[in-house]
């Protein structure tokens, strides 16, 4: 599928090692900074908002985040925005999961122009 | 005598349990279809919301045929009180037939789109556009303004909004479309069988909810599960209010289809009536996120937005189209479901179910368990 871009500029210098909350993402990339996700309760249809933490020592400097449905074969039907509220902690509005079952969170983060994709699976009942 | 006493007990609350044929899972899910009714939030976006003498105003104008531009046709002529506030017919007849089933207008405050293919992010532009389209009511801003300060409406109209001849016939339009919207979020089914097994299984009372009967129990196993129809008719107005594709053709002949919500997100990006325009009497444009982000794709042709079915035994014809003439038909429709017609890029939520005809029976008793009444 056609992946969305929120774009956003790092107003900040590199992250650092940090004091995540949350679940921490998969990634296949070796040796990546990690990235954590703390969620809430999920409304089934409704808008939500979730937290990301980067813990590394590079600074980001894009990120897109995206959600799908495996099972479905589709994704959200809104582009979630993107707001850095740290240095490293970034809060993710106007995800919004219009069906039950599984989903998975898709992030790609952008570090000195190399991306690293990390995901995570959700369940709503 | 304490030993049979027990043994009488542990036996009768076994007969009583058997009788909830729903899991333990089946029951939390059930319980996401309520509480109803839902309770009353005024739209911020429209001033005229909860107030007594707007919705009277509101009220009065859509049994009126001063709305459309000859008088020929009131709100109430497509969507009739005395019929769920639709018709029998499959597809509504304004100035000419149009290409879609005339919707139900009970449960609409506080939806994120309307209209089968959601051209309106909001109940008052919904409620305007049919006043200004041609083939409908057909009026131009400046006759309604004309219609609406010759009419018996005017003081009412003055005593809400203000001195009408100082205002340009869009801000009346806007305003004639408020009130209305105001009536609108008045209108609520009624509660329901399945409301009382619902609310009767969230207190754990378990005989209570033994009186819904079994046949709507196993209808509702099926809507839950096999079926797949809680994937999009879910919370408690038993839909996600989202667009998805039914597997309902949308050619109108062979030379034109229904755009379904891709001509609906066409049209709501160029409306100048959206949460995130300058009608919005909300300083913080709550809701206004949805049309700023929702995403457009191809898949959107030929989807439909999902239909509400509390009342739903009540407003046959069925489908975006009327195409089905009842829920025997609908519910057949999904048994046989032709796949090839699905979007090849869109749900694959829907397969053949296959149903028996016992299942198809069991279905139909469930649905019918969301209206409070059948169609009069």
């Amino acid at each position: 599928m056609i992946r969305w871009l929120v774009w956003f500029l790092a107003s900040s210098g590199a992250a650092i090692a940090c004091e995540a909350t949350g679940q921490r993402m998969s990634t296949e990339t070796q040796n990546a900074p990690a990235v954590h996700v703390a969620v809430d309760e999920i409304p089934l249809a409704q808008p939500f908002s979730i937290l990301l933490t980067v813990c590394g020592e590079t600074a980001v400097s894009e990120m897109r985040v995206d959600a799908v449905m495996p099972a479905h074969q589709h994704g959200m039907n809104y582009l979630p925005v993107v707001t850095a509220i740290g240095d490293d902690v970034f809060r993710i509005d106007d995800m919004l999961f219009h069906m039950p079952g599984k989903w998975e969170l898709q992030v790609d983060v952008e570090y000195n122009g190399q991306t690293v994709s990390y995901t995570y699976d959700l369940a709503l009942k | 005598m304490k030993l049979w006493v027990s043994v009488a007990f542990v036996a009768l609350t076994s007969v009583v349990r058997a009788e909830v044929l729903l899991s333990e899972d089946e029951i939390q899910q059930t319980l996401s279809f309520g509480p109803w009714p839902p309770p009353i939030q005024p739209d911020p976006s429209n001033r005229g919301s909860n107030d007594p003498r707007a919705i009277a105003l509101g009220a009065a104008l859509f049994d009126d045929p001063v709305l459309s531009i000859d008088g020929a046709l009131a709100c109430a002529s497509c969507h009739n009180p005395e019929q769920a506030f639709t018709t029998l017919d499959p597809r509504a007849f304004g100035r000419v037939l149009l290409d879609r089933n005339t919707p139900s207008l009970r449960n609409l405050a506080g939806l994120r789109w309307y209209g089968w293919g959601g051209k309106s992010d909001n109940l008052w532009a919904a409620s305007l556009h049919p006043i200004v389209e041609e083939q409908e009511m057909a009026h131009s801003e400046e006759s309604l303004k004309r219609a609406i300060s010759e009419s018996p409406y005017v003081s009412d109209f003055e005593d809400i909004f203000g001195d009408i001849e100082s205002q340009n016939p869009e801000l009346v339009l806007v305003k004639i479309a408020k009130a209305l919207s105001a009536y609108l979020e008045t209108l609520v089914t009624e509660r329901t069988q399945f409301d009382d097994f619902r609310d009767a299984l969230e207190r754990s009372d378990l005989a209570e909810a033994a009186n819904y009967p079994e046949a709507a129990q196993r209808g509702l196993q099926l809507f839950l599960g096999r079926g797949n129809c809680a994937f999009c008719h879910n919370g408690p107005r038993f839909s996600n209010n989202e667009f998805h594709d039914a597997g309902v053709p949308y050619f109108l002949s062979e030379t034109e289809v229904d755009e379904g919500r891709f001509g609906g997100l066409n049209f709501l990006l160029s409306s100048p009536y959206t949460l995130d325009g300058d009608w919005n009497d909300d300083p913080d444009k709550q809701g206004a996120w949805a049309v700023r982000n929702v995403r457009r794709s191809h898949s959107d042709f030929g989807n439909f937005r999902t239909p509400s079915l509390r009342g739903v035994a009540e407003t046959d014809p069925y489908m975006h189209d009327g195409s089905l003439n009842d829920l025997d038909a609908v519910v057949r429709h999904y048994s046989e479901i032709d796949t090839e017609r699905l979007h090849t890029n869109g749900d694959a939520v829907l397969s053949e179910l296959k149903l028996t005809e016992q299942e198809i029976a069991d279905l139909v008793a469930f649905l019918e368990t969301l209206s409070s009444a059948t169609r009069p």
